[in-house]
């Protein structure tokens, strides 16, 4: 047989061995397909509750030039909603060799990224102050692996228990939702009491976790009367919007959250940062990492917008009218 | 008779001569060289002097283009911050009391949401106190009545009208300013707005310069406040920053409206103008990278090296073809010119330029065939001095033409002369003063013959033949022939007189006929001669024998001949050897007389009778 392929050989023209080697050089395309640089991405949710958030996030890689699929690919880890899996997901990607880890969507995905690799970069989407949160050591030169963007979310939960005093002025008391597993809950919880002693009015705190707890928040709110339902900005909650609108909605209770899907969804109002602005935020940073800019170079963005949406027809369905400061305030009236 | 066989064989060519060593600057390389240049310098000239002005034309464009963005991006900026305080008028316009505090907090939370910028607005009452504070972030508050109389900005902007704080970075990140502005009446209050300089981000990223030119804002200590890559601002990093400060100390070293070169962050040379931003102390910088900006030229430049490579190639290839064209001929010239120097006179210069050149080559052939043939005629006059006598050769030389050899028959006048007396002289004297005597006695007739442009055929001993019109055609042949006779008797008596001591029987006599003869050259392979063939040259041989010393004896044709112009004297005819009849003799007269005097008439003793024909 070896010498049937010499003679075979011996008999090959110049001409068949270029198209020979011309096919070999064919057969590499797929292989350099596979050399694209790869993105790893990780997703505290389903891909369907991170639907809106994937589609600034590749606006934002678009506008730094990469396409998923032809420029860079995009490895996928989703813990749907089970957050205690994330720091597994995100070892998964450490190992895989990403070009970058993106850790969008709360503290606790930003977290798990960190824990995982302390040399592939990472870019962090979340609410909170990542200095506070040691996730960082400053926003300008943010050192080490990571850079990211932060919405003032977190910052203004407060402000929405003003706007939630001012629908209802005449309440005393009010109920705040907190997811306690958020690293930004206790922290919250501190600025809204501030802001509650301020403004003269009484908190009652309720915790929820999981889904299953969301039920008897808005019963517990109902049974203590209190004049509505501020909760924390937290992405389990933010994730959930519909869900919770529902229950608002069945409950007859007002309530504000972080997302403007909670108001487009039925709810009341909401006021938080634009989640557009900072997953697309996301993509330009991962973008500029992967053409080798270096975490440390890119300041930790904050996303200033703040946006307060307020749901003329769910106000009505619960015999609610918003006071002409709201009105005044509010980027989008959904009517 | 025909030309010598010889004469019309071709001459020999001498080998041509090397060709001489090149000359130290050719005519090609002065041609070319001129040619060359005359193409090059021209287009050297038009594609530097393009290359200088498209370069400063570039500049002065870019110049203006970079003044022009800088002040619409200042423009801007302005309109930003213009926005703002028009904004903040509007909060101030009423007086700030109890009952109007609602209306006010409406406006100031409009406020917040028409100028995204502000992040916070407080409103100070004409007291100094604070009576509504609104904020994206922090909890609103009204009538906090705190004493804010004494902050910074709402001094400044009471007594200003408007005040900038200066830019302070939050969290040492994010750029932030105070703008203040106070109503335009005292009972009015101010307005203390704080704005996110972030936003400004909008308006810089929005300018661009060709492809990355772009633009960024400075504060007045230097630190960035706006820049398309946001991120360097929000770094906060004044050192890094350097670089910038240092383009903007440039600019301003160039002077007002003028684009400076310097450095960007990115090591980049660039080219930037500045801009102040009207009622603030912020530089708008607008900057290219030189690289960029120049490319059009370098373009154009590199458009314009390849036009002047393949115009110098086109030069060179006209150059080397019009030298060729003109170097070609001229070495066919010399090389024809050096064959036929050399005696290739049949070689021929062949050029059809059509031009001068061909023309001087039609010189250069017809004086190829000039010399071929005075060649020709040289050879065969020097062959025939050879065979010929001295005498007849050298007439032949003179003439330049041996076709008067030829021969024919012509009429002709035969002179034969020779000594009386001189075999028994020569027998009797030694020889050394024997050939003293003939050479002396050549010599003398030699002088008559040439005088009279007679041909002496030859010398035999004593003797000598002279001819006359042949070879050479002469006027009044019989004449001329009998004048020569009489200087040759006067030139040979005189002699005589001192000969006489030697030999007293010595004489000179001479015998001329006129006659038709067959003339021309006779005699072998070895020796040609001239000579005349015909009774005529017998009759004057026998009139010459039959004369007395001194005498000249004249046949009846030559003498009829030179009748009219000389008197001649008949004498008694002679029976002469070889005729029958005695023949009819003449003699001119005083023929004794000097020759430099006309002829005498004869003397008594002879007859007198003039010769009357």
């Amino acid at each position: 047989m070896p010498r049937a392929f010499a003679e075979a050989t011996g008999r090959m023209r110049r001409r068949d061995f270029i198209a020979l080697a011309g096919g070999a050089a064919a057969s590499i395309v797929p292989a350099h397909a596979q050399s694209l640089p790869v993105i790893g991405y990780l997703g505290g949710e389903s891909p369907q509750r991170y639907g809106s958030r994937l589609k600034a996030f590749r606006q934002g890689l678009g506008t730094a030039g990469y396409v998923e699929g032809s420029t860079v690919a995009i490895e996928f880890r989703w813990a749907d909603g089970q957050y205690n899996r994330l720091p597994a997901l995100a070892k998964e990607l450490a190992d895989r060799q990403v070009s970058v880890i993106v850790a969008p969507g709360g503290a606790e995905v930003a977290f798990a990224a960190k824990s995982a690799t302390t040399t592939i970069p990472i870019v962090f989407e979340m609410g909170g102050d990542p200095v506070a949160l040691g996730l960082v050591s400053s926003l300008s030169r943010p050192g080490g692996n990571l850079t990211g963007v932060s919405s003032l979310s977190v910052e203004v939960s407060r402000k929405r228990l003003e706007f939630m005093r001012e629908v209802r002025p005449s309440a005393n008391t009010f109920a705040v939702a907190v997811n306690p597993t958020s690293p930004t809950s206790s922290n919250q919880l501190k600025n809204i009491q501030v802001a509650a002693e301020a403004l003269g009015v009484e908190l009652i705190v309720l915790k929820a976790s999981t889904e299953q707890e969301f039920d008897s928040i808005f019963t517990a709110v109902n049974q203590s009367r209190a004049g509505g339902l501020v909760f924390t900005s937290d992405p389990y909650f933010a994730f959930r919007s519909q869900q919770l609108a529902g229950l608002a909605a069945r409950h007859a209770v007002p309530a504000i959250t972080q997302s403007r899907d909670f108001p487009l969804a039925g709810g009341l109002m909401s006021y938080g940062g634009d989640f557009d602005q900072s997953h697309r935020h996301t993509g330009l940073y991962a973008g500029r990492i992967l053409k080798g800019e270096k975490p440390s170079d890119l300041p930790v963005q904050r996303v200033t917008k703040v946006e307060l949406f307020i749901n003329q027809k769910a106000a009505d369905t619960l015999g609610l009218s918003f006071p002409p400061s709201l009105l005044a305030s509010a980027d989008k009236v959904l009517e | 008779m025909a030309n010598p066989p010889v004469a019309a064989r071709p001459v020999a060519p001498r080998p041509v001569a090397p060709r001489p060593v090149a000359p130290r600057r050719s005519l090609f390389t002065k041609y070319f060289c001129a040619l060359f240049a005359a193409v090059v310098a021209p287009l050297l000239i038009a594609g530097g002097s393009e290359a200088w002005f498209g370069f400063h034309d570039q500049r002065a464009r870019l110049n203006d283009l970079l003044d022009a963005e800088a002040r619409l991006a200042a423009l801007k900026i302005h309109d930003f911050i213009e926005g703002i305080r028009e904004q903040l008028a509007w909060t101030v316009q009423f007086p700030l009391s109890e009952n109007t505090g609602d209306r006010h907090r409406l406006d100031a939370l409009s406020l917040l949401r028409q100028a995204p910028a502000v992040i916070s607005l407080s409103l100070v009452d004409a007291a100094g106190k604070e009576r509504l504070f609104v904020s994206r972030i922090g909890l609103n508050r009204v009538g906090s009545n705190e004493d804010h109389s004494a902050m910074p900005a709402v001094l400044g902007a009471r007594s200003d009208g408007i005040w900038f704080g200066p830019v302070t970075f939050q969290y040492g990140s994010e750029p932030f300013m105070t703008i203040a502005i106070a109503g335009n009446r005292s009972t009015v209050g101010v307005a203390v707005a704080e704005v996110n300089l972030k936003f400004i981000w909008e308006e810089i990223s929005g300018i661009k310069v060709g492809r990355t030119g772009e633009a960024f804002v400075l504060d007045q200590p230097g630190r960035l406040v706006a820049h398309p890559d946001i991120s360097l601002v929000l770094r906060a990093d004044e050192t890094a920053n350097q670089p910038l400060r240092a383009l903007r100390d440039a600019i301003l070293l160039t002077g007002p409206g003028q684009a400076a070169t310097g450095q960007d962050l990115a090591g980049q040379t660039v080219l930037a103008a500045m801009a102040q931003i009207p009622g603030m102390d912020w530089s708008v910088i607008v900057k290219q990278s030189l690289a960029e900006a120049y490319r059009p030229i370098y373009v154009a430049l590199w458009r314009t090296a390849a036009l002047l490579v393949a115009g110098a190639v086109i030069a060179a290839m006209l150059a080397y073809w019009l030298t060729q064209r003109m170097v070609g001929p001229i070495r066919v010239l010399e090389d024809g010119v050096a064959r036929i120097g050399a005696g290739q006179f049949d070689h021929r210069i062949n050029l059809a330029t059509g031009d001068e050149f061909e023309r001087l080559a039609t010189r250069f052939n017809a004086m190829a065939d000039e010399l071929s043939v005075s060649q020709e005629r040289s050879e065969r006059i020097s062959r025939l001095k050879r065979f010929l006598a001295p005498q007849v050769a050298e007439l032949v030389d003179r003439i330049g033409d041996d076709r008067v050899l030829d021969g024919r028959r012509v009429e002709v006048v035969v002179v034969f002369c020779d000594l009386r007396g001189f075999t028994a002289f020569s027998t009797g004297a030694e020889s050394e003063s024997i050939l003293g005597v003939l050479r002396e006695y050549y010599d003398a007739l030699e002088r008559a013959v040439s005088a009279h442009e007679a041909t002496l055929i030859n010398f035999a001993g004593d003797g000598a033949m002279v001819l006359l019109n042949a070879p050479v055609p002469c006027s009044d042949p019989a004449l001329r022939a009998i004048r020569m006779a009489i200087d040759m008797q006067t030139n040979v008596q005189e002699l005589l007189t001192g000969w006489r001591v030697l030999d007293p029987r010595l004489g000179f006599g001479v015998g001329l006929a006129m006659g038709p003869a067959t003339v021309g050259q006779i005699g072998s392979e070895g020796r040609l001669d001239y000579t005349a063939i015909g009774s005529v040259v017998n009759l004057a041989s026998r009139l010459c024998d039959n004369a007395e010393d001194a005498e000249i004896l004249v046949d009846r044709v030559a003498a009829a001949e030179a009748g009219s112009s000389m008197t001649l004297v008949e004498l008694r005819a002679r029976a002469l050897k070889g005729f029958d009849r005695p023949v009819p003799v003449f003699t001119p007269m005083a023929r004794s007389s000097v020759a430099s005097g006309p002829p005498q008439p004869a003397d008594a003793e002879t007859s007198n009778r003039p010769a009357m024909f």
